[in-house]
């Protein structure tokens, strides 16, 4: 196991030189650069852009640039923004990265879990009527093209109904006299979910052991209410009370792009967990749940889904793979500064730094989702268990 | 030899009938394909028009076609503050046949009279079914044509997407060892770069057109996570016993990867073909909405010229601007997934109701 | 005795592609308390088909057209899916065929028991269900270790064992055993044979035993029936069937089985095969392939069960015959 382990990682490292190299050369062939605009600039000498090529290095072949961005790369040195320049590529990404990451995260729990409860319900009840028109409208939602359902989206609930704020994600005019940097109520609010989301899980590991179910229902319910009481108690002590109106701020101007985005996502989850479910339910091991008396519902929930389960988790890890790329286009739509329009303004201004630092982040974490997602499979299959311990 | 052959075909006519029964029966695969092939009359519709004549190319060509619906306005001046009593917001003035003031700027009309005017953006009307765009072009002929377009990209890079990773998975699954590991990784390199970034900056150093796009979409889905499923389901293939025998009366590793592995992987191919077909659809919209793509008429164009013109936001008033080419991708592209549904209960046996 | 359970002229049919499929035609037998009872017949001849619909477990597409199945003097063909739910397991429990798919691969074994048995017992505490599952387990001989096991941990013979066990978790009166030990060899069979002897002598529950392998059915059972085509043939005390076949197939049957003692004797075989169920042909569905045809023969005639003897029942057709 363990050799199997260093071989991945020793081709991991040349996977991930290859893709610097590549993407450096890829920006380079991009036609111009950052400091064209310098040669616009009437008030400045053509020998300003001589002079700022120098200094940046953008005027060494190709070859000694990437040898010499790899070597940074490996001691750590970034360089600094081209067009945001003195800001280091490491200074916007942990300035963006919270931001997307609560976005993002919300929206993939929400829409996995609401994918998969309603594939599961779906695969259930194959071959009714509800069950087709259902399936179609899921596909079709997952189809629908995003630009403009999202614009569409901005404008009923934003413009004509007012409901929701438009863009960015808080208003000005609160944060006015605000003590707090915008970053430090991100981090503090992920911190907060994070550590809703362990003790949650925590319990439910703990209420395992109850024996009986209507038993372990009433205990997890009282348990989840317990954990909402101390949330209100968490906001309303010590520091958190000042935070408490901005966070909500956050939280309010967060309501629309995930809704949005959730409608569109669900519907992936859905229709796997669907599949998978149809094959699952076609298994032995079905009829013999059936003819031991249980109920339908937990045989949908307690034989079925679960076996259903491994497909879906292995996706759901790849799709976290494609949060930033997915932002992108969400992130410019709703004018929520994250890391997309941070690597889509980088790359369209060839802001090479940033954009390399960028997609470096993104090669790292898809590489360590990919490494997860091997793992996690192993783990809720107790067949790969066994045979990858053995 | 040639009863042989006849056997085959007539027994390959039999499964092809019996696969067409099956598909059949699948709900969502036959709205799909009602869907894809309402689309598909649609492309076929417009030349069929333009050669018989019915249609004269001069008005209605979707790029360079031009209209001109003349019609009197009444000219007005918007104020400043809504509600009035006559308008009750901002895109309410001006209505369908008043004309703002501040929009003229070569004519001397003042507030009150009527002037004679070309009518650009024109609603649906018995002349052009679903109107005309800003530039006077019928919107109608610009969806057959964005039709068209989706079609060939779509089939154009799924088929070349499939055709790389079908050849790439089943090589890897067969030679094993280095050559696998190699074409992984690769899988692997391409997974990591983010698509859309990716696309930017193809876009930014090449002419993206039709067939472009479509090469480029095709490599990238070919080279990325669909050589690792088709791997894993060759490796299922390579394990069942009958490769071992054809190993074995003498088969030559290519033929039995023709003969006999590829068959098998080719529904599992061809479903990802149809899967592709979406994607590439919905990419295709979603460049062409950014601006990046230099494609004469598309779906997606149709939009990105309604929302430059600023006309997204103005609700229903230009809805045939924005809704039938949203509509189009949305259910063009879902069109081809319910047909790819369909065909995953032909081909996996344990999906079928029965 | 009483009768723990009572089938009469059970009919029952899939619907497919390609027709309705008579897999079930008018069968009609009963089961005393303690009594073992065989069903006989080949691959096809609708014997799995009677014991899912005992259980209501039929197919989606499967349904029950016509008559009655008692089951301690209730007829359980009407009842609605939430009442069927508390029959099922607590009163009659199935062995399946294929023992090893039985299970759900993801879920311990003593998991999988404990929540049958929670369904039925909902009020029993952990411990108490424990020491349930590890008296079951002492019954048919595996040991207490397998509780924590996972499906693909155990070896064939193991997880029959377990599914032996699974279905007495609940207590059950009847207890349908579906071609047990097919996937088994010949070794493990014979165990698993005298487990579930000793399970129904100790515990005096009923049993339905359906096998292909007529020399099993011989050696557990004490009434039998032997089926064709969806129907039974004949019926009656196991040993007065062995002794006295009257019925062309069941003879056949017989002979066709080889025997250890006596003369090396050619097997003879039947030939053809059984008719196909779609849209079944009216009269006698073993007429093309019955080797004792005679003149008097009316392959029109429906097949009736007419009893010769005690408890001996045929099918009209070869009654009046020797």
């Amino acid at each position: 196991m363990t050799r199997y382990i260093i071989k991945r990682i020793y081709q991991l490292i040349i996977v991930f030189f290859l893709f610097l190299v590549t993407s450096y050369v890829l920006f380079d062939a991009i036609p111009g650069d950052a400091f064209q605009s310098l040669l616009l600039n009437p008030n400045l000498p053509p020998e300003a852009y001589t002079r700022v090529e120098e200094l940046f290095g953008l005027n060494q072949p190709l070859y000694k640039r990437v040898i010499l961005y790899i070597q940074n790369f490996f001691k750590g040195d970034f360089g600094y923004s081209y067009t945001r320049y003195p800001k280091t590529p490491i200074e916007l990404i942990a300035e963006r990265l919270p931001r997307t990451l609560m976005l993002f995260a919300m929206v993939n729990v929400v829409s996995f879990y609401t994918g998969f409860l309603i594939g599961k319900i779906l695969a259930w009840r194959r071959g009714s009527k509800s069950e087709t028109w259902i399936t179609v409208t899921s596909v079709f939602s997952y189809t629908v093209f995003y630009p403009w359902f999202a614009l569409m989206m901005l404008w009923i609930f934003g413009y004509k109904l007012d409901w929701l704020p438009i863009g960015k994600f808080l208003y000005p005019e609160t944060w006015y006299d605000s003590p707090y940097t915008s970053d430090e109520i991100f981090v503090s609010l992920i911190k907060y979910v994070a550590l809703f989301s362990s003790v949650q899980i925590l319990l439910f590991i703990f209420t395992r052991n109850i024996e009986s179910i209507s038993k372990r229902r009433n205990a997890r319910l009282a348990s989840f209410i317990t954990l909402i009481v101390l949330s209100f108690v968490y906001w309303n002590s010590g520091d958190f009370v000042n935070q408490k109106i901005y966070a909500f701020n956050i939280a309010y101007h967060m309501i629309l792009p995930v809704f949005t985005v959730t409608v569109v996502a669900f519907a992936g989850t859905a229709l796997l967990t669907r599949t998978t479910m149809m094959e699952v339910m076609k298994d032995d091991f079905m009829l013999t749940a059936r003819a031991k008396g249980i109920s339908q519902k937990r045989i949908r929930d307690r034989h079925a889904a679960r076996n259903a389960l491994l497909p879906v988790v292995t996706s759901f890890i790849f799709t976290i793979v494609t949060i930033i790329d997915g932002s992108v286009l969400t992130e410019t739509i709703f004018s929520w500064p994250g890391m997309g329009q941070l690597i889509l303004d980088s790359v369209l201004q060839e802001d090479i730094p940033v954009a390399m630092a960028s997609f470096s982040f993104i090669g790292i974490f898809a590489l360590i989702a990919h490494f997860l997602a091997d793992i996690s499979y192993a783990y809720l299959d107790p067949r790969i268990r066994i045979q990858s311990q053995g | 030899m040639d009863k042989q052959k006849d056997i085959a075909k007539s027994i390959r006519r039999a499964s092809i009938k019996k696969n067409w029964a099956m598909f059949k029966q699948s709900k969502l695969g036959m709205i799909g394909i009602y869907i894809v092939g309402f689309f598909l009359f649609l492309s076929l519709l417009q030349p069929f028009l333009f050669v018989t004549g019915i249609w004269n190319k001069g008005i209605y060509d979707p790029v360079v076609g031009y209209s001109e619906q003349f019609q009197d306005f009444l000219v007005v001046d918007c104020p400043k503050e809504y509600p009035t009593e006559k308008y009750k917001s901002r895109t309410d003035c001006p209505a369908r046949n008043e004309i703002n003031i501040r929009t003229l700027f070569y004519s001397d009309a003042q507030v009150g009279e009527t002037i004679y005017q070309n009518l650009q953006p024109a609603p649906p009307s018995k002349k052009h079914i679903l109107g005309t765009d800003p530039l006077g072009r019928d919107v109608f002929s610009q969806i057959m044509e964005g039709s068209q377009v989706a079609f060939i990209l779509g089939l154009l890079s799924a088929t070349l997407g499939v055709g790389i990773s079908t050849l790439l998975g089943t090589i890897a699954a067969f030679y094993g060892g280095r050559v696998d590991a190699y074409l992984m990784r690769q899988s692997d390199l391409i997974l990591m770069l983010p698509t859309l970034p990716l696309l930017f900056i193809i876009s930014a150093f090449s002419e993206l057109k039709v067939w472009h796009l479509a090469v480029v979409l095709g490599t990238i889905g070919g080279l990325g996570g669909s050589v690792i499923t088709i791997k894993s389901q060759a490796l299922q293939v390579k394990v069942k016993p009958f490769v071992d025998s054809a190993r074995i009366t003498g088969g030559s590793r290519m033929n039995i990867l023709f003969s006999h592995v590829l068959p098998n992987v080719a529904p599992l191919a061809l479903l990802f073909m149809v899967f592709s077909v979406t994607g590439a659809i919905a990419s295709e919209s979603v460049l062409s909405f950014l601006g990046l793509l230099n494609i004469d008429m598309s779906w997606g164009l149709m939009i990105y010229l309604a929302q430059v013109e600023g006309y997204i936001f103005s609700g229903m008033k230009f809805w045939w601007l924005i809704l039938p080419a949203g509509l189009s991708v949305t259910f063009l592209a879902g069109g081809f997934y319910l047909v790819g549904r369909g065909l995953d209960e032909v081909f996996n046996p344990r999906l079928r109701k029965r | 005795m009483k009768n723990i359970l009572e089938v009469k002229n059970l009919c029952m049919s899939y619907s497919t592609i390609e027709g309705e499929v008579e897999a079930v035609k008018d069968v009609s037998f009963s089961v005393k308390e303690g009594e073992s009872f065989g069903i006989v017949g080949e691959s096809g001849c609708g014997k799995t088909s009677v014991a899912m619909s005992l259980l209501q477990l039929q197919a989606d597409n499967g349904k029950i057209t016509n008559g009655q199945i008692l089951f301690d003097g209730k007829n359980i063909v009407q009842l609605n899916e939430s009442e069927l739910r508390s029959i099922r397991w607590s009163g009659i429990s199935m062995v399946f065929q294929g023992a090893m798919n039985s299970w759900n691969p993801v879920v311990k074994i003593g998991e999988q028991i404990r929540e049958a048995i929670r369904e039925h017992y909902p009020d029993k505490s952990k411990d108490e269900n424990t020491n349930k599952i590890l008296e079951l387990f002492n019954i048919v001989g595996l040991d207490s270790s397998v509780i924590d096991r996972y499906p693909h941990e155990l070896s064939g013979g193991m997880k029959q064992r377990a599914v032996i066990a699974l279905a007495l978790s609940c207590d059950p009166k009847l207890i349908i055993a579906d071609e047990p030990t097919t996937a088994l060899d010949v070794v493990i069979q014979d165990q698993i044979l005298n487990e579930i002897r000793k399970v129904q002598e100790v515990l005096g529950l009923s049993l339905i035993y359906i096998s292909h392998d007529i020399a099993v059915i011989a050696e557990m059972t004490d009434n039998m029936a032997v089926m064709y085509a969806g129907s039974i043939v004949e019926r009656g005390p196991t040993k007065e069937i062995f002794s006295n076949p009257r019925h062309s197939y069941t003879k056949s049957l017989l002979e066709s089985t080889p025997s250890i003692v006596g003369d090396k004797v050619k097997l003879k075989s039947l030939d053809g095969e059984p008719p196909s169920l779609i849209n079944k042909e009216p009269g006698c569905s073993f007429a093309p392939r019955c080797p004792y045809k005679e003149e008097s023969c009316n392959p029109l005639r429906e097949m009736e069960l007419i009893e010769i003897n005690n408890e001996h029942y045929v099918d009209a057709c070869n009654a009046g015959k020797l």
